[in-house]
């Protein structure tokens, strides 16, 4: 019965504010707060505001180009982990691909910030920050993550089947290409969604590594809200839960299809 | 007809024939556990050599050393000359069937055969005219289409084993291939094994727990023990004459006597077994230290069951039948002997029960000719 109680209790603080958001984006009313009918009139005004929609531009690619990366260079990791059996320096090195998730963001944006930095100063590149510098620091964090997934799948994946084809004649290559990736691309698929929405809604690292011209969604909206709340941001805010929910949709969708296929 | 050359077929019993697989010094270790042990062999080619042993002994760990999946901790593997040792799985003349039978799951059965072949980049056309063929010799003709997990226990070892044989390698590995299938299958497929392996001149390497399987498919049989080859020989000689007692009673059953020396003569040798409560003879002598603890081992067939005293006979034993298994073709007796010893003898069936004079809680006697036991001393 506490149990049940607490239950409810947690559902209601996560839940009720996203209800409220995505109820009051359809306020006709100026004020947050109060509800003065039914109007759609925010989501216009959201599609007319350049900088918000550039902003959500910049995001998208952001996000698909540093998914893709992590998930490359996450499966890389992984793959090394669990496939090359015992190197020296393995639990150092599987130690230092996963850091990234437990290190806070400030640090991880603030070390980034000075690496970016001092490597203009020693090489010339990056040039000044933007686009490119946000895209390598949401590729680290989310290399991270992918490798993490891909790990626990690998982990998971009997040896002896990709040691079944190189017994037929296929070099580690092939190997790869034939049998591993094919087996292990529902979590490639749902490692490459996390990586996405990760990127899409980092405000804290993206605001270090971050130059003019390349504002994130997030850091529009957080300077917005900064003036205040207005509804177009309860709008753009819904938005963004209908395309995350759309993904976690998928990402369970492709689990789902995946475990029916094999069990 | 000509008569072939006994060393043609028995090529291990010439000492000159070069070994088609050649194995020395062979051994692995998993950090403390050492799964094969300093094992030496040869194995000639077209030979079926099965490997049989008890679980965990080594017999998988063997294979995928030859297949080079596991690299050895020391020791050489020459395959057809040639040393294998930096020679990776993909560029082995070998095949494996794989004791999980390692089923790619995202293929069909006629992907998952056909493989091997896609690998060697013959034409579709000829791969699936192949693949139809070897199907069809397992049996599984109709599933080309269907996933590994659509298929039944049985099924799957099948594909497994189709997708060993099609490329008709060199040497041949196969784990427990015929295990999950029934009596009948089982024998069809056996037949068919030795069918390819004469057609093919392929050599196996078959490992299997099932000693009869081996009895009948091989060429010569290799007992292993705890890492280690305890016997080696062909199936006659190590059922008749095995060296250890590990191998006696892995291979069939056995009653084993221990007992000690008391007269050992180059044609006469006299154990004197509390265990059996006579004194047993044999017509050879064994040449060991006087006082010897060793064991006679006697198979249930080679007992001599009667009711009526049998006379003139060196090695009598009395008993009671304790229990009786009716198999068919044979019946087993479970005998108690007055010594507390229970042994196990077995009888044909040669009438259909009309005569049976045997029946529980009857008094017997116990014979065997005098050279149809074995003397082990370890
Ligand atoms: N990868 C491994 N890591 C550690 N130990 C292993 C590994 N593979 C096998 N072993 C150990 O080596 C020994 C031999 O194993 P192996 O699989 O060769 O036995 P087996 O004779 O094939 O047994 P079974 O008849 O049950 O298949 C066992 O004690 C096993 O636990
Ligand atoms: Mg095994």
């Amino acid at each position: 019965m506490f149990f049940r109680i607490l239950s409810v209790f947690g559902f209601f603080f996560l839940y009720a504010p996203i209800a409220a958001l995505v109820f009051y984006s359809f306020n006709a009313s100026k004020l947050v707060t109060v509800w003065g009918g039914f109007s759609t009139k925010w989501y216009g005004e959201l599609f007319g505001d350049p900088q918000i929609l550039g902003a959500a531009w910049i995001s998208l690619k952001i996000a698909f180009i540093s998914a893709s990366i992590s998930v490359v260079l996450g499966t890389l990791a992984a793959l090394i982990m669990v496939r090359f059996g015992r190197f020296k320096g393995r639990t150092l090195f599987s130690g230092m691909i996963t850091a990234p998730l437990v290190m806070p963001e400030v640090i991880t944006g603030l070390s980034l910030l000075m690496l970016f930095i001092s490597l203009q100063g020693l090489i010339g590149w990056p040039v000044g920050r933007g686009l490119s510098t946000i895209v390598i620091a949401h590729s680290t964090f989310g290399l991270a993550f992918v490798a993490v997934i891909v790990q626990s799948r690998l982990v998971d994946m009997d040896k002896d089947i990709e040691e079944a084809a190189s017994d037929l004649g296929a070099r580690p290559v092939r190997v790869f290409f034939d049998i591993t990736l094919p087996m292990i691309l529902p979590a490639l698929v749902s490692a490459w969604l996390l990586a996405f929405t990760l990127s899409l809604d980092d405000l804290v690292i993206a605001s270090f590594v971050a130059g003019p011209g390349a504002s994130t969604l997030p850091m529009v909206i957080f300077s917005k809200v900064r003036l205040g709340v207005s509804p177009d941001i309860n709008a753009l805010a819904t938005i963004m839960i209908g395309i995350v929910g759309l993904g976690i949709f998928c990402a369970t969708l492709v689990m789902l299809r995946k475990s029916s296929r094999e069990g | 007809m000509t008569h072939p050359n006994p060393t043609d077929e028995k090529p291990w019993l010439d000492i000159d024939r070069k070994p088609f697989i050649k194995i020395r010094n062979l051994t692995k270790k998993f950090g403390d556990v050492v799964a094969v042990d300093n094992i030496s062999l040869d194995i000639y080619e077209n030979e079926l050599f099965s490997l049989l042993g008890g679980s965990g002994c080594g017999k998988s760990t063997l294979l995928r050393m030859l297949a080079g999946f596991e690299i050895p901790t020391s020791g050489t593997i020459e395959i057809d000359g040639q040393n294998m040792l930096a020679v990776p799985p993909h560029a082995r003349p070998t095949n494996m069937m794989f004791q999980s039978y390692a089923l790619f799951p995202h293929m069909n059965v006629a992907k998952n055969v056909g493989y091997g072949l896609r690998r060697d980049g013959l034409q579709k056309a000829e791969i699936d005219i192949q693949v139809s063929e070897i199907l069809e010799l397992v049996q599984l003709g109709g599933y080309e289409k269907r996933k590994p997990s659509q298929l039944s226990g049985g099924q799957r070892q099948r594909v497994a084993l189709a997708r060993a044989l099609i490329k008709k390698p060199k040497l041949l590995l196969l784990d427990e291939p015929l295990g999950a299938l029934d009596k009948k299958l089982r024998e069809e497929t056996q037949f068919e094994l030795i069918n390819i392996q004469e057609t093919l001149g392929v050599t196996f390497i078959v490992v299997t727990h099932d000693q009869e399987e081996a009895m009948t498919l091989s060429t010569r049989i290799g007992v292993m023990d705890i890492g280690t080859i305890a016997q080696i020989g062909e199936p006659q000689e190590v059922y008749e004459f095995p060296r250890t007692r590990y191998v006696a009673d892995f291979i069939g059953s056995v009653n084993l006597f221990e007992g000690r020396v008391i007269k050992d003569s180059p044609n006469k040798l006299v154990i004197e077994s509390p265990d059996a409560g006579i004194n047993i003879h044999v017509p050879h002598g064994v040449s060991c230290s006087p006082n010897q603890l060793l064991w006679f081992a006697l198979r249930p067939e080679k007992f001599e069951i009667s009711v009526a005293k049998p006379k003139n006979v060196t090695n009598l034993l009395k008993g009671t039948v304790e229990d009786i298994a009716y198999l068919g073709g044979q019946s087993v007796y479970l005998v108690r002997l007055e010594t507390g010893r229970l042994v196990r003898t077995v009888r044909a069936n040669r009438d259909r029960g009309a005569e049976a004079p045997i029946t529980w809680q009857q008094d017997v006697y116990l014979t065997w000719a005098r050279s149809a036991g074995v003397v082990l001393t370890s």
